[in-house]
């Protein structure tokens, strides 16, 4: 093995992902301190801590090339590895790595540019026949040619950023009136987030589920497919709950897709862990519609049901070493289910909650599976994502992974911030998402309430108002015989009530 | 006073749904449902932070913020919020919310901390409920804030590229009648 020390150029659950494995492998990993995080957990797992707080730059320095390089040079790392959001599909930053004789641990930045651009991504799949939405040319420079352009089509349309991912400069457009704002907006979006104005349309499928394949590829061109995930359950296009496989194939679909993607990848010389996505609509039909060139948040449930642990693939490609798992030989056994379990509050339209983490704790079952970043003490701050943990459940198949699932949200405690555990346990009592009868859709069209309450929660938390009432209003301090009850009370919960003041 | 404290013997915990709960003062310990008495423990400790214990399992409490009579609780992660009434104080409340008439003037909100990106409403302007007022960046999503009613725009306080928080007031819609 040539790689022997890692710079871990992100944060969070993800660079505590990267270092374990790194770990096993018996290389060194370098993490860096930030003076947003000056004490994060994914700190404990490096090797070597660079110290980056007295930086004082708008950009963090998970977005600053010139600065990872110089930290990478410095601290002695021979390969970078980017997570996934921040750098990863920055091709320029993989590019500025192979110059300094830096290993990226990712495809080439031909690849990631390819990829990375949607205009260009479409012509690729158009010229090697993948299945795909119908959609403009290029890039549309106004909303005029939108108008036009969707009219030839027909609506509904989604708009889209030439360079985007994530759900971000994204709209979708059900009558020409409204394109000239939605134009606007998505263009502005787009702008914001990936310094990059130009859109392009597609027909938007209506009501398809997301399905997507992880492909690992060797520098000898060898190419591989791990099978399915299935991420329909997603709200303004932030995935929320991942499984795989998918209910909606079968044997025949799976590797009729597979090869689809291993084919797409082939065709920009693919290598690294990618994933390409799909729609899949309700005639069985699928269209290409995006390929990530990053490891992805919800690779877990990829990694228990084949047993492949990807960031390990993705270190040895890095390093050169051929792929040695060939297709016959994946084989996927059982299903697992992936819950974001995420600081939002459900309650008011999943609006990030961020605070400090007072208490924490999660299941430790041999079927879950907890990928985090945090402990009890961290902050969720709000210049990163929302992310407290990652909730991956496994079971023989869905029914079990369902039960286990539904076992084990009910032992994951967090105190301090809101979060989507109860979009959760309302989900996995859904009959429309236990039947596996649901859609992109499912979240905006098929639920009235975002979140479970068994029938007596209101009435406890009842309870607990009237006590408090009554503590404060209606007891008399010299008659009061003990003191138990405002013992029994947390003294950091009466602090954050008197606070509010 | 002290006397007049111990003659509650009844409170009405009424919450944000308009659900009614009853409890006796002082606070009874269980609760009793169909023919059996559960036991509600509050505790706390090291490892959960301050929990409720009912039916043998614990449910994690917070009180969120409280003013006045108004408590909002977060129970299993889910907020709760109640006026905690006195029977007198009950019948009042029923007759001042058959009293209250239709909201006049809608304040638009922000959900959460953000930078303000766009203004998409003008002041005069008729809006439709669901239409986009502004658009507000958080946590690395652009999110449409809408209106929640038809009505005219009266006032907008929201400026493009500044930090607001939580709550702050982005737009004032006078309802259309």
């Amino acid at each position: 093995m040539s790689i022997k020390r890692i710079l871990i150029a992100n944060r969070g659950e993800i660079a505590v992902r990267i270092m374990k494995s790194a770990r096993k492998m018996g290389i060194e990993s370098v993490a860096i301190r930030t003076a947003v995080e000056p004490s994060a957990l994914y700190l404990s797992y490096a090797d070597v801590v660079f110290d980056n707080t007295d930086d004082e730059s708008e950009i963090p320095v998970f977005l600053d090339i010139d600065k990872l390089i110089n930290i990478a040079l410095k601290t002695g790392c021979d390969a970078v590895h980017p997570g996934y959001g921040f750098l990863a599909e920055n091709a320029y930053f993989a590019d500025k790595c192979i110059d300094n004789k830096i290993e990226f641990i990712g495809p080439s930045p031909d690849a990631i540019y390819k990829m990375g651009n949607k205009t260009i991504a479409r012509k690729i799949a158009l010229s090697n026949n993948i299945p795909m939405a119908m959609g403009s040319q290029g890039n549309i420079s106004n909303e005029e040619e939108a108008v036009k352009i969707a009219s030839k089509i027909g609506y509904p349309v989604i708009i889209k950023a030439a360079s985007g991912g994530g759900g971000r400069g994204m709209r979708i457009v059900r009558k020409p009136e409204d394109m000239e704002k939605m134009f606007i907006i998505a263009s502005k979006e787009a702008e914001k987030a990936f310094n990059d104005p130009s859109v392009f349309i597609e027909k938007y499928i209506e009501n398809p589920k997301h399905i997507e394949f992880q492909i690992l590829g060797d520098k000898k061109g060898n190419i591989i497919h791990l099978g399915e995930r299935e991420c329909s359950i997603q709200r303004k296009h932030q995935k929320l709950l991942e499984e795989a496989p998918s209910s909606a194939l079968d044997e025949k679909l799976r590797e009729e897709m597979g090869s689809m993607a291993v084919k797409i990848a082939g065709a920009v010389g693919y290598y690294s862990a990618g994933t390409v996505e799909f729609l899949l609509d309700s005639y069985r039909k699928y269209y290409f519609m995006e390929m990530n060139t990053r490891i992805q948040v919800e690779h877990p449930v990829t990694e228990e049901i084949t047993g492949i642990d990807l960031i390990e693939q993705q270190i040895r490609i890095a390093n050169g070493e051929e792929l040695r798992i060939k297709q016959k030989d994946v084989r996927i056994k059982g299903w697992a289910i992936e819950c974001r379990i995420n600081a939002e509050d459900v309650q008011a339209g999943f609006a990030p909650d961020p605070g400090k983490i007072e208490k924490l704790s999660m299941p430790d079952d041999d079927y879950v599976r907890v990928d985090t970043g945090v402990t009890a003490g961290s902050a969720i701050v709000s210049s990163y994502d929302s992310m407290i943990a990652k909730l991956i459940v496994k079971g023989s198949d869905r029914r079990d992974a369902l039960k286990k699932c539904k076992l084990a949200l009910d032992k994951v405690w967090v105190k301090g911030v809101k979060t989507t555990l109860p979009f959760f346990r309302m989900l996995i009592r859904h009959p429309k998402f236990t039947g596996g009868n649901f859609t992109t859709s499912f979240i905006e069209k098929d639920l009235d309430q975002f979140y479970y309450n068994s029938e007596y929660e209101e009435m406890l938390a009842a309870w607990l108002a009237t006590k408090l009432f009554i503590e404060e209003n209606l007891t008399d301090e010299s008659i009061k015989p003990d003191f138990s009850h405002s013992r029994e009370i947390d003294p950091w919960l009466l602090n954050k009530r008197i606070s509010q003041f | 006073m002290g006397n007049e404290k111990a003659k509650i013997r009844k409170l009405y915990a009424v919450s944000s749904g308009n659900r009614k709960y009853v409890f006796s003062n002082p606070l009874r310990d269980n609760i009793r449902i169909g023919n059996r008495k559960y036991d509600i423990k509050l505790k706390q400790d090291d490892k959960f932070g301050t929990y409720i214990l009912w039916k043998n399992r614990k449910y994690p409490v917070e009180v969120v913020r409280s003013r006045q009579n108004r408590y909002e609780i977060l129970f299993n992660d889910i907020s709760y919020v109640f006026t905690i009434e006195t029977p007198f104080g009950y019948r009042r409340m029923k007759v001042l919310s058959r009293q209250k008439g239709r909201k006049e003037k809608e304040l638009v909100r922000s959900p959460m901390p953000g930078k303000i990106v766009d203004v998409l409403a003008r002041e005069g302007s008729q809006v439709l409920k669901g239409e986009p007022v502004v658009i507000l960046e958080a946590m690395k999503m652009q999110n449409e804030i809408q209106s929640p009613v038809n009505g005219t725009v009266t006032k907008i306080s929201a400026k493009p590229g500044v930090i607001v928080n939580k709550d702050d007031v982005l737009v004032e819609i006078k309802v259309e009648a």
